[in-house]
């Protein structure tokens, strides 16, 4: 009876765990999962109160809506910065000239997943809220740099991706052999571009403020977010780089079936 | 020589390993999808983003120069990596049809249901038939050349006349305000921006024209052209950040 | 053998019990959820909807300095979807137009809605209907109207403004609207040249819709036809070991040949149905408008005024202005008011017919004369006035003083014994008084 059991127990295991390459792929869906619940509960809060209260930067419930917000996402993204970069750096691998070409597989596939979810928010920054932001210039007079949709673009989704990059990067880093012997150019072109985005920001709010009042997308003042985008393409580097790789660790492992 | 001697020892990989090459395809697969979706799309709204997003930006002019010109960039960068080290020729469509998805979403979710704007009054344009023969033109040339400068032109002539029968029916004619406008023109009338007002529109303003008044072929010839360039360029971009460097210091 | 444990009733009653406790736990968790929601919108319920529309951080300068907006009127403020209201005004457009802002060559009048609310169905300007952008004359007057249509529920607050090339937004005063009906009933049909009848709600979209889903399902069609094989590493290793005609294989080629031909084919199959269906299709239209000023309003002749100095108190927040004022009507005058960047400082003195139902900022008992005696037929007279109040400071146009450009400009406005309405601009250098 109780081998029984205990072999549907083994037996339904099996078909929950995953096959060992992929050991990272629940956490994987789970960080699509929340990022999502995230990015949709922002643009439900703008639906919410962007109307009533988000007009307007000089109005009290914009304080109350809007740059409360802003504070939560400041600090949030601060401390979300620091306790995951903190932890990929404090748990990593020490001994990584012993490590097994089986392990190096996994890895390379949850550094492919990391900068998966990376992508996924530059999505969210990159496409949806980046044309929300014309959407909305069409229905707010522009008084501060901090409106109801940059405090969500600029200073969350923004941050957010910088840091999922951040932490492929550091990933790459600290886990796996090729990427501690020397800087993958690629990987690091695809962080640090984008995160020059960020930077962008303060070209974009000079000339909005005292060159370009008008809300033309493709205005000039527009191009340094343009250019930082560029660098995304240096993820094209970080696949052949993986390629290479996992060829020659697919090599050194036995056939099975 | 050495090609063939390892073809003739060249296993294909079996069992595990293929599940592991392919659950690495998947993972890839899915992060270029939103990859693509996010960095091609900022950058083509933040260069001809407002020819796309309203209706009354379509113009003769200036709509099918820019449009081609910058939607050409990321394809020719993707096909230089997907062809040059897997021949696949899928570059162009990938990027262009994860363009379309990012449109379409921000137009609806966006425009439409945050800010009220009606969906037709903000439809993003399709450069898709321009992707499928870019793709093909180099799958079949298998070279750099002859995809600038036969797939670079189509990719620009094709896409006046594929939008036409999307936007085609906005520029009927009709009579506001004691003056001749199209449908287009008072969509951008009518439904009130505060941050787009007509004097910003970069649309063609009537000069001298040779060939009988004739303005879009002129404008898709020129954007013909100016592809050609683009592509070749953009291709040695995409192969210059695909490198596989590593670094002492940075 | 059949345990205790193992026993079917004890296990449907582990069953119902840990779907009990797992009820009740839910429960709390949805009361919890449930009290914080009921906080969360007395929270939310203790906050006034919004007032303006973010036109106080535009410079003090160019607010005073551009359009200068008076008599501004709504035909209702309480209308249905569907109803048409209109919104009539005037301006002057100020002859000391500041070196910064580009001279309004084009210029676009606008309505700052949260979005198209409302839609503009007419606009006028002195009388001229126009459809694009127009040219203004500094030193000129025009008056203007718009008639908006209701589109969607709700209430909110809605400024007249002048988009100005490369200046920003110059608003006019706001005022409350409250929108009743159902959305749903909205329409807007409008006539081609043809006849036709368009519905701009729906017009293309379907179509549209039916040639974007056309086109990518023959990408996706493409793209899974690549992406159904084994991609990256396999790809990588049979061209690396030379095996490109295994990569490619006949079929492929036939398909991009059709694909080659096909393409082009339809799209210029689809565009030369499109331009048989539409022949009369035209361009965009882009012409800008000209529409000259009104015979003068402002500065008609009949009252000359210079400002002879302008100061700021800072403390007292009052704005001091010495006026040199010649009256060449044939009745004694008073000064009314003295308006600029959107507030209005009354003089309660003089009775004012009022040519303004919308809530403008008012400061109606904040303007002071030294010498309020009305001014004689032919006389001139240099006067103080005082206009002192906190709204310098709410309004943030005590940040001339800070400004680029510290000057004023504004409107003042006497009234005869008959009524008659008089206005002259003013303009001068401010300066600023810290004690």
């Amino acid at each position: 009876m109780g081998t029984i059991t205990d072999q549907i127990k083994i037996m339904t295991d099996q078909t929950k765990m995953p096959p060992w390459y992929l050991k990272d792929i629940y956490r994987y869906l789970s960080a699509f999962g929340v990022l999502t619940l995230i990015y949709i509960g922002f643009r439900i809060y703008q639906g919410a109160h962007g109307i009533s209260s988000g007009l307007d930067s000089t109005d009290p419930a914009f304080e109350i809506y809007w740059m409360r917000l802003f504070n939560f996402n400041v600090t949030f993204i601060t401390l979300f910065a620091g306790l995951s970069w903190g932890y990929l750096w404090f748990s990593r691998d020490k001994n990584l000239d012993t490590l097994e070409p089986k392990e190096e597989i996994r890895r390379y596939l949850t550094l492919t997943m990391w900068i998966s979810v990376y992508t996924f928010a530059v999505y969210w920054a990159g496409s949806y809220f980046a044309e929300q932001d014309n959407s909305w210039h069409q229905v707010a007079i522009r008084d501060t740099p901090f409106t109801a949709n940059h405090i969500i673009e600029f200073y969350f989704n923004f941050p957010m991706y910088i840091i999922l990059g951040g932490c492929a990067w550091i990933y790459a880093r600290t886990r796996l052999p090729l990427y501690a012997k020397g800087i993958s150019l690629p990987l690091t072109l695809a962080v640090v571009g984008p995160f020059m985005i960020l930077v962008s920001v303060g070209f974009n709010e000079w000339g909005h403020t005292f060159w370009f009042r008008e809300e033309f997308f493709a205005a000039p003042i527009h191009y340094g977010f343009v250019i930082g985008v560029w660098f995304a393409l240096g993820v094209g580097g970080i696949l052949l780089q993986g390629v290479t790789r996992l060829i020659e660790l697919l090599d050194e492992i036995e056939d099975a079936a | 020589m050495s090609s063939k001697l390892s073809t003739q020892t060249f296993h294909h990989y079996i069992g595990e390993k293929a599940r592991i090459a392919r659950a690495y395809d998947y993972l890839v697969l899915v992060l270029a999808l939103f990859l693509f979706i996010g960095s091609f799309h900022l950058h083509f709204a933040l260069t001809v983003g407002d020819w796309d997003f309203w209706v009354d930006w379509k113009d003769r002019q200036w709509w099918p120069l820019v449009t081609p010109l910058i939607g050409i960039t990321f394809p020719a960068a993707v096909q230089a990596v997907m062809w040059s080290n897997f021949r696949l020729p899928l570059g162009a469509t990938l990027c262009v049809a994860c363009l379309s998805i990012g449109t379409w979403i921000a137009r609806v979710f966006a425009y439409h249901y945050w800010n009220f704007f009606p969906i037709n009054m903000v439809m993003p344009s399709t450069l898709l038939p321009s992707a499928l023969v870019l793709d093909v033109i180099l799958m079949m040339s298998n070279s750099l050349t002859i995809t600038a400068i036969f797939g670079g032109s189509a990719f620009a002539l094709l896409f006046y006349p594929s939008n036409w029968p999307i936007f085609g029916m906005f520029h009927l004619p009709i009579e506001a305000g004691n003056s001749q406008l199209t449908i287009a023109d008072m969509f951008g009338f009518q439904y009130i921006r505060t941050g787009m007002p007509e004097y910003l529109r970069i649309i063609e303003r009537g000069t001298l024209r040779t060939y009988g008044q004739i303005a879009t072929p002129l404008s898709a010839f020129c954007s013909a052209l100016l592809c050609t360039l683009m592509y070749t360029l953009w291709w040695h971009i995409g192969h210059w950040f695909a490198t596989t460097r590593y670094l002492k210091k940075i | 053998m059949t345990t205790i444990n193992n026993h079917k009733l004890t296990k449907m009653l582990t069953q119902i019990n840990q779907s009990f406790v797992k009820e009740i736990q839910q429960q709390e968790i949805l009361k919890s959820l449930f009290f914080l929601a009921i906080i969360f919108l007395a929270y939310m319920a203790t906050f006034q909807p919004v007032m303006a529309h973010g036109e106080k951080n535009l410079e003090p300068y160019v607010r005073m300095r551009t359009i200068q907006w008076y008599d501004v009127q709504w035909s209702t403020q309480k209308f249905n979807v569907n109803d048409e209201v209109t919104l009539t005004g005037k301006f002057h457009v100020a002859e000391d137009w500041p070196i910064s802002v580009p001279k309004p060559d084009a210029s676009f009048l606008n309505v700052s809605t949260p979005g198209p609310v409302l839609i503009r169905t007419e606009r006028y300007l002195n009388g001229k209907p126009f459809m694009n952008s127009v040219a203004l004359q500094p030193g000129g007057d025009y008056d203007f109207k718009i008639v908006l249509k209701g589109r969607l529920p709700g209430r909110y607050h809605i400024h007249p403004f002048f988009n100005l090339r490369d200046a920003g937004q110059v608003m006019g005063p706001g005022a409350w609207l409250d929108i009743g009906g159902d959305e749903a009933d909205f329409t807007n049909n409008i006539q081609t040249i043809n006849g036709e009848i368009v519905d701009m709600e729906t017009y293309g979209l379907g179509n549209g819709i039916f040639w974007h889903s056309f086109w990518a399902l023959l990408a996706t069609a493409w793209l899974l036809w690549w992406v159904r094989r084994p991609l990256f590493i396999a790809r990588y290793r049979m061209l690396k070991a030379g095996m490109e005609d295994e990569l490619i294989t006949p079929l492929d080629k036939h398909i991009a040949k059709a694909i080659l031909v096909g393409v082009p084919v339809l799209v210029f199959a689809f565009y030369t149905m499109t331009v048989n269906q539409y022949p009369k299709a035209i361009p965009l239209q882009a012409s800008l408008d000209q529409i000259l000023p009104l015979s003068a309003k402002v500065n008609a002749g009949v009252v000359d005024i210079e400002t002879l100095r302008a100061e700021y108190r800072v403390p007292e927040r009052a704005m001091k202005l010495s006026l040199n004022i010649k009256n060449s009507s044939d009745k004694p005058i008073q000064l009314g008011e003295f308006a600029t960047g959107g507030i209005r400082f009354i003089n309660k003195a003089v009775s004012i017919p009022d040519h303004n139902n919308t809530e403008s900022v008012i400061a109606t008992e904040s303007l002071s004369l030294d010498n309020p005696t009305p001014i004689q037929p032919g006389e001139q007279r240099t006067i103080l006035i005082t206009a002192g109040d906190g709204l310098w400071e709410s309004e943030k146009l005590d940040g001339l003083i800070n400004d680029a450009d510290s000057r004023i400009g504004g409107l003042v406005f006497f009234y005869d014994s008959e009524g008659e309405r008089y206005v002259s601009s003013i303009t001068s250098a401010v300066i600023p008084k810290f004690n």
